[in-house]
């Protein structure tokens, strides 16, 4: 009988050993939060996820330094994931109902601002007594706040360009000022004559990314989804058709470089393959990457939708904010983010100087490193010519569900290019995503 | 007496130590296999957005029924099992008869060679195929340059070929794991089978059709199951390699329930109920397999 109850004994102390075990990787996981026990005094250590060293790291190391020069006891922990990673351990973490191994701050792409926002109720830290989201650009209001409470404070910008290689450009008979403020449709003729005279193609795409057609959409304040952010809107969206036929010239004119992933799309860049790229403000470390190629870029402003008379030349891609857990913690971490990126006109200085990060602080806009000219781009001022076209971007509801849309019009996408009619191929988007998305 | 003492009879402590020793696997068998197994079945009556979940009756087993990706899903992951698992299994016999012949030289480093694919990373290897297989990768330029073809095939943006690489892929990986079973089972096959069977005069072929392949069913059973389990699962190529893509072409269930769960604004529920249907699947086609191939007792 001993035996057996030694052997019981023994059990427990194993089964008790794995679920400690297990429980304590969590903390371990994320680089350790230091408030799980002592909730009641204010935490001073707070963790800090977000994706990108070139780009979120490299502002993040420079906010941590300002920081701590006015709060020298503050110790921040920055931990970098991919954005996909991040978005996993967000749902995980915040379904299993332990805040365990969460970041006090998080980054989130502006597109699923609003699924985080409203799937989690709680879950993030209201923000609206520390940052003025009067402070910010206007379009970026409608991702970071729910229900009248601002819960991000706006980051990365997304303001788009299109870079350009002046010498295929001028190659083809063309000068930069042919290029500037022209419609998609002059673009895609431009685009023949590149290819007549150079054979190089006018742009790089990948059919599983639909990011130019929410570009030509925003541009026109149009979106997937109606303004209350939930119906879907897409039988009935004549910017969304008239992104779709563009789409499909440009396909059919043979003037776009397919590529399959993102690694494709920047060798495309890198390499020489395309005259053009219509994308977010954040490729510019990308570009500059290739160093030989300096001084042959250019960046003008966004084509814009010839038949929607609301469309303008400036839209947004892939923004992103931050964004405060409602954990123990979230006061260090709300205080972190309205001393600096909330409020600190001199660090944005320091961020376009050292990183090339445009944010979305409305007074950072007039520091003199704005205007400083940038010798890769022929001594272009890109920074002002991206903080113009950023006041000027069309404020639209992202709503919930950017991606989950966008899986489904990519199978239309490819049913229209296959030769299914237009009307129809969208009313059966629309149809899907109605029963899709509640 | 012992069993005065404590009260047990013989029979009752002996049950009871043998109850002790198995009381650790049952536990956590328990706990990580049968408590998640029915939390999972009970998310799939919720829906709704992130931690907002109410419960809903079937209604997400009536969304299954109409969802077209679920359908597209479904479809492609029943292509992949159709045309690669039979394809697999065949090659991995052929392979392994071969191998098997004693007067092969070098037996052991072929066997290395094509075991050797299956204890490569799943993502390593994923990775790797997606580049072999880029529009400028390493097999359309040997193919051009041996002029089997014109063009660069787009082996991962176009929806036929994107099907066909992740084919390759698995068969690639695969083929070796299956091989491995045949061989040891031909092992146990006495070759004074093989003798006589010479004697008689039965020719290589003959003899495979009838002895080899009769004697090795239970194995041909076994890896069918497991490898068609494996295809419903199929997660990390699709992923790694086309994303999915072009247009859900080569999407998978798995990758669906993936999507479901953390690409689109996360739907744990209706993410369950999908993942429902696959076990429903695989226990409907394991019962088949068994019915069709399994020795009748």
């Amino acid at each position: 009988m001993k035996k057996v109850i030694a052997l019981f004994l023994s059990c427990m102390v194993l089964l008790a050993g794995c679920s400690s075990g297990g429980g304590g990787q969590e903390p371990a996981a994320s680089g350790g939060n230091s408030s799980g026990g002592d909730s009641g005094s204010k935490a001073e250590e707070i963790t800090i996820w977000a994706w990108d060293p070139a780009f979120n790291i490299a502002a993040l190391n420079i906010a941590k330094e300002a920081y701590s020069q006015k709060n020298p006891d503050a110790k921040i922990n920055i931990v970098e994931f991919a954005q996909a990673d991040i978005i996993q351990k967000l749902n995980t973490g915040l379904n299993s109902g332990t805040t365990k191994g969460l970041p006090n701050i998080v980054l989130i792409e502006d597109y699923r601002a609003q699924g985080f926002l409203q799937s989690y109720p709680d879950a993030f830290y209201d923000l609206s007594g520390k940052v003025r989201s009067e402070d910010f650009a206007d379009y970026k209001i409608g991702p970071t706040s729910l229900n009248g409470k601002q819960y991000g404070v706006p980051f990365d910008s997304g303001v788009t360009g299109m870079y350009v290689r002046k010498d295929y450009i001028e190659q083809a008979g063309y000068t930069l000022d042919d290029l500037k403020n022209i419609d998609w449709k002059q673009y895609i003729e431009i685009g023949k004559a590149v290819k007549e005279k150079t054979g190089k193609d006018i742009i790089t795409l990948d059919p599983n990314d639909l990011g130019i057609i929410r570009m030509m959409i925003q541009s026109a304040g149009s979106w997937y989804l109606a303004e209350d952010g939930k119906t879907p809107d897409l039988a009935g969206n004549a910017a969304l058709k008239e992104a779709f036929e563009l789409y499909k010239e440009m396909m059919e004119a043979n003037v776009v470089k397919v590529n399959a992933d993102w690694s494709q799309f920047i060798a495309n860049i890198n390499n020489g393959d395309v005259a053009t790229v219509p994308t977010g403000n954040w490729i510019t470390p990308s570009v500059k990457a290739e160093a030989s190629q300096a001084g042959q870029w250019a960046i003008l402003p966004i084509p814009k939708l010839p038949q929607s008379p609301n469309s303008v030349h400036a839209t947004n891609l892939g923004g992103s904010s931050w964004y405060v857990m409602n954990i123990p913690g979230a006061e260090t971490a709300a205080d972190f983010l309205a001393q600096t990126f909330g409020s600190d006109v001199e660090m944005y200085q320091n961020l376009l100087t050292n990183v090339g990060a445009i944010g979305t602080l409305k007074a950072a806009a007039a520091g003199e490193a704005y205007a400083k000219p940038d010798e890769f781009f022929g001594g272009q001022q890109i920074v002002n010519d991206f903080a113009v076209w950023t006041a000027e971007i069309p404020k639209v509801n992202y709503g919930i569900s950017t991606y989950a849309i966008e899986d489904i019009l990519i199978v239309e996408m490819q049913n229209y290019l296959n030769g299914k009619g237009i009307d129809q191929a969208l009313s059966d988007a629309q149809a899907q995503a109605e029963a899709q998305v509640k | 007496m012992k069993a005065d003492r404590t009260g047990l009879s013989i029979r009752a402590k002996s049950n009871l130590t043998g109850w002790s020793f198995i009381l650790i696997a049952v536990v956590m068998i328990a706990a990580f296999y049968f408590y998640p197994m029915v939390q999972a079945l009970i998310l799939s009556f919720k829906t709704g957005t992130g931690s907002n979940l109410t419960y809903t009756g079937g209604s997400n087993y009536v969304r299954l029924l109409s969802d077209k990706t679920f359908l597209t899903s479904l479809s492609n992951t029943f292509i992949y099992l159709i045309i690669q698992v039979p394809v697999m299994i065949l090659l991995a016999l052929f392979i392994s008869v071969l191998l098997n012949d004693s007067k092969l030289k070098f037996r052991g480093f072929f066997r290395t060679a094509i075991f050797l694919p299956c204890v490569t990373s799943l993502v390593a290897y994923s990775v790797v195929f997606k580049y072999l297989f880029a529009a400028d990768g390493l097999v359309n330029s040997l193919l051009m340059k041996l002029s089997i073809i014109q063009e660069p095939i787009q082996w991962i943006t176009d929806p036929f070929w994107a099907k066909i690489t992740i084919i390759i892929a698995i068969t690639w990986r695969w083929t070796g794991y299956n091989m491995i079973f045949y061989l040891s089972a031909l092992q146990n096959i006495d070759s004074s089978i093989y003798e006589a069977a010479r004697i008689d005069g039965a020719s290589s072929f003959k003899q495979f059709t009838k002895i080899t392949v009769p004697m090795l069913k239970p194995i041909i059973l076994f890896t069918s199951i497991t490898s068609t389990i494996g295809t419903l699962q199929l997660f990390d190529e699709v992923m790694n390699i086309t994303k999915g893509g072009p247009g859900n072409a080569t999407l998978s269930i798995s990758q669906y329930i993936y999507n479901l769960s953390f690409k689109y604004t996360a739907d744990f529920g209706y993410a369950a109920t999908v993942s429902y249907s696959i076990v429903v699947i695989i226990v409907l086609l394991s019962i088949l397999q068994f019915k069709v191939a399994g020795d009748k007792k």
